[in-house]
């Protein structure tokens, strides 16, 4: 059973079609990529996946481990293992990011039936973590994402990611706004993540991230749909001939 | 003929005073109440007394004996305490020095009078009704150089069902002292018309902090009147959370340079509460700061209102004006209303305001839930979050929690009818 499936996903927002009939398959163990166009509906996916209000399917389907997700609410969805890293991530003011996290955790680790850990040691978890991530102490201190960098925010998501530990995670342009340092970073603490029980599904513009989060299957998503799907290979496709060549053979 | 029931508490009003003097403040007081405000006029549209005209109140006498209800909430802290509107000296702490407390005779008083009734609260009807009816007026005086360290502690309770309670107290800090006040107002009276005249000197500095949790029953309508000279600071925070109508009515007049004001507030309402922060203030000279920022949180069938008005006189250049109010609606039923008013007669200042009204923000509360977070959860973060970024900037650093805590418990009651 795959970890993650969507099948034949319409969606429209304002009336006007965005997803139209996409479909596809995450195994465990895999990373698949999607790149596509500005406005092809990459994070109109992930929101849709994710569970945002109002992006609800016309028709079509989703999975979680076999389970279906139309029905369930954000929180729950995350609970049940699916992660998204934001492509913008949203400022909190007056949330501490040290108690945000922990009521974060908590609320997963009570779904997995695992004891809630108590405010020792959750800091000292959280440290642990954060210091691989290469995020300061002080950045857990401040309100959540307010005041923090484009770069800093991305980080931010992927500390999340790496304290979740979901099943489903799917990363919404996380390396734009990275400079080069933080790109390798940023994606060390991906790849330490990734094993055989869980699944990521990256959304990106550039092949360099690519380079760093080796996919097993890159997709190409085109007005509302997979147009294409390949190995690694399609990603220097786009990269040396862009969309167009692409969108036109299919 | 019948009189209207509209004029008994008028009658009672003038009762009260048919003792005094003709040329007494409180006839003086008396003579110019002579109805409660029109919703016609624009100060008292969003906050309406109809209801007062219309029930049976009285002026209280105050007991001497009453048992009291409320606790000191700070450790050390001198406490001063009004029961019945009156200054209960035998249950107040004794002073530090450099402080002190008295009962203005009738020729200070009518001095107090007049100040009100010079400035733009001459109508407001606690000046005419308290004035007319306070027990007494109590001053607290803080001399030149002296920085008070403990807390005072003013708290007012007392009152009864179908009474009006009439505290007055003039607060005067004389050149380069300073003091940190925390007002309660705990009454159990249906009507509650404190008067509160504070005069700073040069570079004087004070922190205040009220919160206003009378009675569910009790209609409060405070009015406050403060004067800034030059180099003085006036910070004050207000939480309004209790009584069934509650409006806190200050106006500021900065007559010296250099002088700063924040006036800031939380109000907590639920069922069919109404709760109104009020505020005017008067820039006259030139180079002083104001800053004014009001939240709200609404649930139940509640109303929340605030009116700030900044004016700004052609000779206070170089002023600096902000106001910014928001208020969060957990109920489809509940409304809030701002109105910013400025009137900016100079050329160099710089005045900004902003005013929304509306829900918990979708993407916020989104990005909460996406985090495994329930909804619920989510909207408590989200407006314990709300409140908190507002009490840790206007209230000092010891006072944050206790406020935080007062909030709350407002809050929480709010919420778990809400969400
Ligand atoms: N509320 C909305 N109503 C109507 N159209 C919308 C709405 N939100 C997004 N869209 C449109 O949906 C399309 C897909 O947007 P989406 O954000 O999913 O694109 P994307 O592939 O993530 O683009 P980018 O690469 O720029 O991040 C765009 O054309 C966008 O304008
Ligand atoms: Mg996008």
């Amino acid at each position: 059973m795959p970890l993650l499936e969507i099948k034949n996903a319409k969606l429209k927002l304002d009336d006007k079609d965005i997803l139209k009939g996409l479909s596809l398959s995450v195994n465990s163990g895999e990373v698949h990529a999607i790149m596509g166009p500005n406005g092809s509906g990459k994070s109109t996916l992930s929101y849709m996946l994710a569970g945002r209000d109002g992006y609800e399917l016309e028709s079509g389907e989703v999975f979680l481990e076999g389970q279906s997700l139309s029905d369930m609410e954000a929180d729950k969805r995350a609970r049940s293992g699916l992660f998204l890293a934001f492509q913008y991530p949203v400022e909190l003011p007056g949330v501490g990011g040290m108690s945000f996290l922990r009521e974060a955790v908590n609320s997963r680790r009570k779904f997995l039936g695992e004891e809630e850990l108590d405010h020792l040691a959750f800091v000292k978890e959280a440290r642990k973590v954060a210091s691989k991530m290469f995020v300061k102490d002080e950045m857990l201190k401040r309100a959540v994402n307010v005041g923090f960098s484009g770069g800093e925010k991305k980080r931010f998501e992927i500390l999340q990611m790496a304290m979740l530990m979901p099943k489903v995670s799917i990363l919404d342009e996380t390396d734009s706004g990275l400079d080069v340092d933080a790109l390798k970073i940023v994606s060390d603490g991906v790849n330490e993540q990734r094993n055989e029980e869980n699944a990521i599904v990256v959304i990106t513009h550039y092949q360099r991230l690519l380079d760093y989060i080796v996919p097993d299957f890159v997709h190409i998503l085109s007005d509302g749909n997979i147009i294409k799907s390949g190995g690694p290979e399609l990603a220097l496709e786009v990269e040396k001939n862009g969309y167009v060549g692409l969108i036109n053979a299919a | 003929m019948l009189h209207n029931v509209r004029d008994n508490y008028i009658i009672s009003v003038k009762d009260h005073v048919s003792q005094f003097e003709e040329k007494s403040f409180r006839k003086l007081a008396s003579n110019d109440f002579k109805s409660w405000p029109s919703p016609r006029e624009e100060t008292w549209r969003l906050s309406r007394l109809g209801v007062l005209s219309r029930k049976e109140i009285t002026p209280i006498t105050p007991n001497f004996k009453k048992q009291i209800s409320s606790v000191s909430k700070f450790n050390g802290s001198k406490i001063i305490r009004f029961v019945d509107g009156a200054f209960r000296e035998d249950l107040s702490s004794k002073l530090p020095p450099g402080s002190s407390l008295n009962i203005l005779g009738e020729e200070d008083s009518l001095r107090c009078f007049h100040k009100f009734k010079d400035s733009n609260l001459k109508d407001h009807p606690s000046t005419n009704v308290s004035f007319s009816c306070t027990p007494s007026i109590v001053k607290l005086t803080i001399e030149k150089d002296v920085k008070i360290r403990d807390l005072f502690e003013i708290i007012y309770e007392g009152g009864d069902d179908d009474s009006s309670v009439h505290p007055a107290l003039y607060i005067e800090l004389k050149d380069k002292s300073s003091i940190t006040i925390i007002e309660r107002f705990n009454h159990l009276s249906s009507l509650i018309m404190p008067l509160q005249l504070v005069e700073l000197k040069k570079n004087a500095s004070i922190n205040s902090l009220k919160i206003f949790n009378d009675n569910q029953h009790s209609y409060n309508l405070s009015a406050n009147c403060t004067f800034l000279s030059e180099k003085s600071n006036y910070n004050s925070f207000s939480l309004i959370k209790g009584g069934l109508f509650t409006r806190s009515e200050t106006h500021a007049y900065l007559k010296g340079e250099n002088c700063n004001l924040n006036l800031n507030g939380v109000y907590l309402s639920s069922k069919n509460q109404h709760h109104d922060l009020t505020t005017a203030i008067y820039h006259d000279v030139p180079n002083c700061t104001s800053k004014q920022i009001v939240r709200g949180v609404l649930g139940g069938k509640s109303t929340g209102v605030f009116q700030g008005k900044v004016r700004v006189a052609p000779d206070a250049q170089k002023t600096d004006g902000q106001q910014m109010s928001k208020a969060i609606l957990l109920s489809e039923n509940a409304i809030a209303n701002a109105k910013p008013e400025l009137e900016i007669y100079a050329d160099d200042v710089i005045c900004a305001h902003g005013a929304t009204v509306g829900e918990i923000e979708d993407d916020q509360l989104f990005y909460l839930k996406s985090r495994g977070i329930s909804e619920k959860k989510a909207k408590q973060i989200l407006i314990t979050a709300f409140l908190k970024d507002i009490i840790n900037e206007s209230v000092t650093e010891s006072m944050q929690n206790f406020v935080f805590e007062e909030a709350e418990l407002a809050l929480s009651e709010i919420i778990s009818k809400e969400i």
